[in-house]
């Protein structure tokens, strides 16, 4: 063995520290192991519960079965059409515009059909209020499509009934005059707004109440108790030089306008020269969020607090008489003032209806309504808020007077507030009528239950961010025979006659485009998916406010949040929601009460670290009376005396699915997530049942009380763990250092051979000194070496949201592991988001670090440590440059995976291919091969996508167009952080963006010369505030 | 001690040395050919749904084969043909015919005809029919005479190897695009050279690194 001393790139004498986890900053010597270790402790170890005795039998049945099964390749059948539609071409796949329903606004799609069946979706790029980018949420939809759980039958009373049932009970209703309820999730649609008001015209006294998980609409109330109504504000953070978030999360995933918030604050932090200038970013929350991580000055605080700092700023800029602005107040104060209305301050959804008047009226006084606010008249009358209009319905349902209750894709059983006794009103309505995508909690106590479609089987409009109108469509005829959209449902409901969603749709737009001309302009709509220049029209205001704000507290408190996940629930049973780590806290399949450091301490409470696993004190959580039992989890950085829960765990899906039942000689079942019933049940708790009669986010006065019991908490924040002590994998400079040194980032950077830096390099032996392959004929002489790819990936931009996950994972049929099996470190993401703290030393390190997030696909190393020791060459280098991993020749010995220094290696210990139920089998790309057990995998930069590119290319006899290829992860992140191209192009977007000046390489001291680069960070601190981290 | 065994037993470990050492030669040698693709897959030649014969449509009647594979040039897959392009002719041309019944029953009932797929590459080996018939690969060359056949057979392995023969050496197989979906195609004299000056002139590299098929 060679014995070298180490090149150590890190400057010397430095206070920062870069760290994981607790463990890792305390040098846990079982996390440290790991540092030089492949997988975490127990990932490689043979599957639990079985031992020797079970081996033997293992190993002679699968003989037996081995010597069975291979005597002949399984018959394949070939089912063309009878009659084949004709823009339908096998094996080509189809295109067509479509939009999400996302709480309340329709987010545009652009879904790809595969013969006949969806299996990706991405943002609309032609779209005037959308970029082609896409959010979580967006590409997990595809999978509730699939989702194997779905409710597929109507019932009454539990017991299965035919659709002519219902529609009887719509026609009883006809004849009487009978009072009507309707709880609906939030949609812009403009059939359903028409079919809403042809139910109220028919039915005088209905009670329409637009449901919502999280409670009342505060944004919205905020802005009509500002402005008299309800405007929409839409925030354009690229023309703002400073933004100020109140415990707003308006860059999170599970953000109303998440996507368009995230495009949009990008564009004002790219940095391409040292004279660009950025935005500045002020944040106060009481938990760590995405947006928190972005902040130049993040204060932490209580939630209840943050109204009172509000106040504060607005005194300072002598708007209002609050409390007296305490020294970061003026500041902000201050900067806001400098900036002529180049400003923005938002409200978040914890934050009191006051708070966002008040923002409201700041904005005004400031300037920033016309420059960065615009406010959009939707038309929508004055809002009533949820917590005033639910308990006045929830009280006539208990009088008797309501005979229909209707609930369209809402769950208030599971998450309306205990008080409101909601599923006991319900028992005094003779006919409840639930429709939702799965037999829920509520549907269990309904009378009737109607299985919903997926937006992508089913007709629709909707509105974008901006009002542009925008259709659904859908891609595939409804999956379950039963199944209804909300259109359909309601137009029972008002005319007792069955109407399909594609006319009932067609009737609206015919108002809408006019009868001349029609069919042209709607199938114009249809092909562009959305009416050009229909936007909510532009307003401006007086906005007027003088009300005392709600005061804080000092007791403990609770905010209570969507999951960033799992949203309200309603992404509860999706694989790849649950098994997609929390942007913060990276936790898996669970959701836990998080604390700071310090509230942790005073109660005692603490989360043990032991070999790749937390041990977290389950504390009992008394609100009002209501108990809620969670496992702790500490979080630097969080505000003190603060609790912090999400929404949407704790489900009970009932399912019709019977539990797979496997020989004794069958071990797939032991790791099929999908088993033994729905996903969702018993993952987590309930925290709806936390929240007060008013559903407010924020309660305070919360009792916290041990139990003693123990929960093991699965998260993958350490998962391939690399030296943050010796590596400088993470570079940042404020914004004046990035001035004087715009390529900063490679200061201190380690000398490699053939950089400019004159060092003896003849001790240490060079791989592949003599016969790089990239130097063989094999290479030169092949059409790919024309195009070299490379990454580049902006950590000023980067936000860490997670949208490239679960992309790249429904790209490439990545599958999903379960809870138990990321706990051993074998989850298969080929993309993980690396969460680093970073504290600039100091006595108390973990109270105030910052936060930065780090993508990390493989880096398809030009003089790739991978290859040179697979001993059947499955992983070997492309001619265009990437690292190419051959399943077909993969033999399982994971050397390639020992050797990676960025363990980005990913390897099937199991079959999880193989037991995933029939319809997630129709979610895979078949442009991607699916693993079997026992052979390595990692990220490809998509080469599917580029293969098919140059195949068209190949087609057309053109060269590939500049920047044609696009991987899955780069095409979602809203940002634009991930620029993907060819580096022979000197043109290419990935080529400019290597010439930034902040471009650095991680680990390129081991010569290994990654084909992914990194944009490093720069804050832009105020000069007043120093330090950066804290005020 | 009398002995037990005679002396010539002594031969007896380097006999048995060498009929392990020329049966394991033997051994490979089986293995190598009989369970190779070309012994276990060629040859294959399910019975199909309906008796369609080749021979009848493309020897005898003369159809083109896009005539049905009509996607082949602009699609990965070459289309097996809908019924309807069954029904094109076969509304009139033996409309009572009782080896035609599955068809009409597909037409009636809208529903697919479960041919057997005869040519079956991996899940993991990507393969593109509108790049091969684009750039001068012939359907004869990997499917063989179709026209002789009445019950489809496979006639070459499709294994990797079989592959690389040709994409490392194109110049031996390509023809011109124009008898692409010609039968029983006869290189004609100084084709080598002819070949060797189009994948010059049309830049006709095909790829053998791994990812070009495997992903």
């Amino acid at each position: 063995m060679i014995s070298l001393p180490v090149i150590d790139g890190t400057p010397s004498g430095s206070e920062r520290k870069l760290w994981r986890s607790r463990p890792h900053l305390d040098h846990d010597p079982s996390l440290m192991e790991q540092v030089s270790e492949e997988f975490i402790p127990g990932a490689s170890n043979a599957p639990t519960g079985s031992n020797r005795r079970h081996f033997m039998q293992l190993l002679g049945a699968s003989m037996a079965m081995a010597g069975l099964a291979a005597c002949r390749r399984p018959v394949e059948t070939i089912m063309p059409f009878s009659d084949r539609p004709e823009e339908l071409i096998p094996g080509v796949p189809l295109h067509y515009a479509t939009a999400m329903n996302f709480r309340g606004t329709a987010r545009p799609l652009l879904a790809k059909s595969y013969d006949g069946r969806p299996v990706k979706v991405e943002g609309n790029p032609d779209h005037p209020n959308a970029s082609g980018s896409s959010g979580v949420f967006e590409q997990a939809s595809l999978l509730q499509l699939y989702d194997p759980d779905r409710s597929k039958t109507i019932l009454r009373t539990g017991s299965p009934v035919g659709w002519e049932d219902f529609l009887s009970l719509c026609q009883r209703f006809q004849t009487r005059n009978r009072r009507v309820a309707v709880l609906a999730a939030p949609d812009s649609s403009a059939t359903r707004a028409r079919l809403q008001a042809q139910i109220e015209s028919q039915f005088p006294d209905t009670r329409w109440i637009d449901y919502r998980s999280e409670g009342d609409d505060v944004e919205t109330l905020g802005i009509q108790k500002a402005y008299g109504q309800p405007l929409q504000p839409v925030y354009d953070f690229a023309s703002a030089d400073v933004i100020v978030s109140l415990d707003a999360d308006f860059l999170g995933p599970h953000a109303k306008n998440g996507t368009g918030n995230t495009s949009s604050f990008a564009q004002g932090r790219k940095l391409n020269g040292a004279h660009d200038q950025m935005s500045r970013l002020y944040v106060a929350e009481s938990t760590y969020t995405v947006t928190g991580t972005m902040a130049d000055h993040r204060r932490r605080m209580r939630s209840d607090a943050i109204s009172d700092l509000a106040g504060q700023i607005a005194t300072a800029l002598g708007i209002y008489s609050g409390t007296n602005p305490d020294s970061f107040a003026s500041s902000i104060a201050r900067d806001l003032q400098t900036t002529n209305g180049r400003c923005v301050i938002v409200a978040g959804e914890t934050q009191p209806a006051e708070v966002h008047a008040l923002c409201a009226l700041i904005n005004h006084a400031l300037g920033a309504v016309g420059t960065t606010v615009t406010l959009l008249d939707t038309g929508a009358p004055t809002q009533l808020p949820q917590s005033q209009a639910l308990p006045a319905l929830v009280e006539e349902m208990q009088a008797g007077q309501i005979d229909l209750l209707m609930m369209l894709g809402v769950n208030p059983v599971y998450d309306a507030p205990p008080e409101l006794n909601f599923q006991e009103a319900m028992g005094r309505v003779s006919d409840t009528v639930h429709v939702g995508m799965h037999v829920d909690e509520t549907a269990r106590t309904s009378t009737w239950h109607i299985p919903l479609t997926h937006y992508l089987e089913s007709w629709g409009d909707g509105r974008s961010w901006d009002g542009t109108l925008t259709p659904v469509q859908p891609l595939i005829a409804p999956l379950y025979e039963d199944t209804r959209s909300e259109i359909e449902i309601l137009n029972a409901l008002s005319s007792g006659q069955y109407t399909r969603g594609y006319d009932l749709v067609r009737e609206t737009w015919t108002s809408v485009l006019g009868e001349e001309d029609l069919e042209t302009a709607w199938r114009r709509v249809l092909h562009d998916g959305y009416l050009q220049d229909t936007g909510y029209p532009s307003v401006t205001a007086e906005p007027a406010f003088d009300e005392q704000l709600p005061r804080s507290d000092s007791s403990l408190e609770l905010v209570v949040r969507l999951d960033p996940t799992v949203l309200d629930g309603s992404f509860a049973n999706n694989a790849w929601c649950q098994e997609l780590p929390d942007p913060i806290t990276k936790i898996v399949w669970d959701n836990v009460a998080v604390l700071s450091p310090k509230t942790a301490e005073d109660h005692g409470l603490v989360c043990e670290y032991s070999k790749g696993r937390y041990y977290a004190d389950v504390v009992t959580l008394t609100v009002n009376g209501h108990e809620v039992e969670l496992p702790i989890w500490i979080l630097p950085g969080h505000a003190d005396d603060t609790v912090s829960v999400t929404l949407g765990y704790g489900r009970e899906i009932s399912t019709t699915r019977p539990e797979r039942d496997t020989p004794f000689w069958d071990t797939d079942d032991a790791t099929d997530i999908y088993a033994r019933g729905t996903l969702a049940t018993g993952v987590g708790t309930n925290v709806a049942k936390l929240r007060n009669l008013l559903a407010q986010p924020v309660s305070t006065g919360v009792q916290l009380a041990a139990t003693g019991r123990k929960w093991t908490i699965v998260t993958t924040q350490d998962h391939g763990i690399l030296d943050t002590e010796a590596r400088p994998l993470i570079r940042t400079a404020t914004m004046e250092e990035y001035q004087t040194d715009p390529a900063f980032a490679l200061q201190g950077e380690a000398p490699t051979p053939g950089s400019d830096v004159k060092t003896d390099f003849s001790d240490y032996p060079e791989l592949w000194k003599n016969q790089h392959p990239a130097k063989t004929p094999a290479f030169r002489d092949n059409d790919y070496w024309q195009n070299q790819w490379g990454m580049v990936i902006d950590l000023n931009t980067c936000t860490g949201c997670n949208a490239c996950i679960v992309a790249c994972q429904a790209e490439n049929n990545i599958q999903v592991v379960g809870k138990k099996e990321v706990g051993n470190g074998r989850e298969l993401h080929w993309l993980r988001v690396d969460r680093y703290f970073i504290t600039e030393g100091g006595e108390n390190l973990d109270t105030d670090p910052q936060i930065v997030m780090q993508p990390m696909p493989c880096q398809h190393c030009e003089n790739a440590p991978c290859e040179s020791v697979c001993p059947v060459a499955a992983t070997v280098h492309s001619p265009d440059g990437t690292n190419q991993m051959i399943y077909n020749r993969c033999i399982g010995t994971r050397y390639c995976a020992n050797n990676c220094p960025y363990k980005v290696r990913r390897y099937n210990f199991y079959n999880w291919s193989k037991t995933i139920p029939e319809t997630v089998q129709m979610a895979q790309n078949p442009n991607v091969s699916i693993r079997f057990r026992g052979v390595m995998e990692k990220c490809s930069f998509c080469v599917q996508r580029i293969r098919q590119t140059q195949k068209r290319a190949g087609l057309e006899t053109r060269p590939l167009h500049r920047d044609e290829v696009a991987t899955a992860c780069q095409q979602a992140c809203p940002a634009e952080a991930i620029t993907f191209g060819d580096l022979n192009d000197q043109e290419s977007g990935v080529s400019q963006a290597m010439r930034n000046p902040r471009s650095y390489k991680l680990l390129a001291e081991l010569n290994i010369k990654p084909r992914v680069s990194y944009l490093a960070r720069v804050r832009n601190p105020n000069q007043d505030l120093e330090p950066a981290g804290s005020p | 001690m009398p002995q037990i065994f005679p002396k010539k037993f002594n031969a007896l470990p380097h006999l048995s040395l060498g009929a392990m050492l020329g049966g394991g030669i033997v051994m490979m040698f089986l293995v190598w050919y009989y369970f190779s693709p070309e012994y276990t897959d060629v040859g294959y030649a399910p019975e199909q749904p309906v008796p369609y014969s080749h021979r009848v449509h493309v020897d005898q009647l003369g159809l083109d084969c896009r005539y049905c594979h009509n996607f082949v040039e602009i699609a990965d897959v070459s289309n097996v043909p809908a019924t309807e392009t069954c029904m094109n002719c076969h509304e009139v041309v033996l409309p009572q015919s009782t080896d035609l019944a599955p068809v009409r029953a597909s037409w009636a009932d809208n529903s697919s005809i479960p041919w057997v797929k005869v040519h079956q590459l991996p899940d993991y080996a990507q393969f593109s029919h509108a790049v091969h018939v684009n750039n001068g690969v012939g359907c004869e060359t990997c499917h063989g005479r179709i026209d002789q056949m009445d019950v489809v057979r496979l006639e070459e392995p499709l294994s990797m190897g079989w592959c690389l023969e040709c994409h490392r050496e194109p110049e031996k197989y390509l023809r011109p695009n124009e008898e692409i979906t010609t039968m029983g195609y006869v290189h004609s004299a100084g084709f080598l050279e002819d070949n060797l000056n189009r994948i010059k002139q049309e830049g006709i590299r095909p790829p053998t690194n791994c990812s070009a098929c495997h992903y």
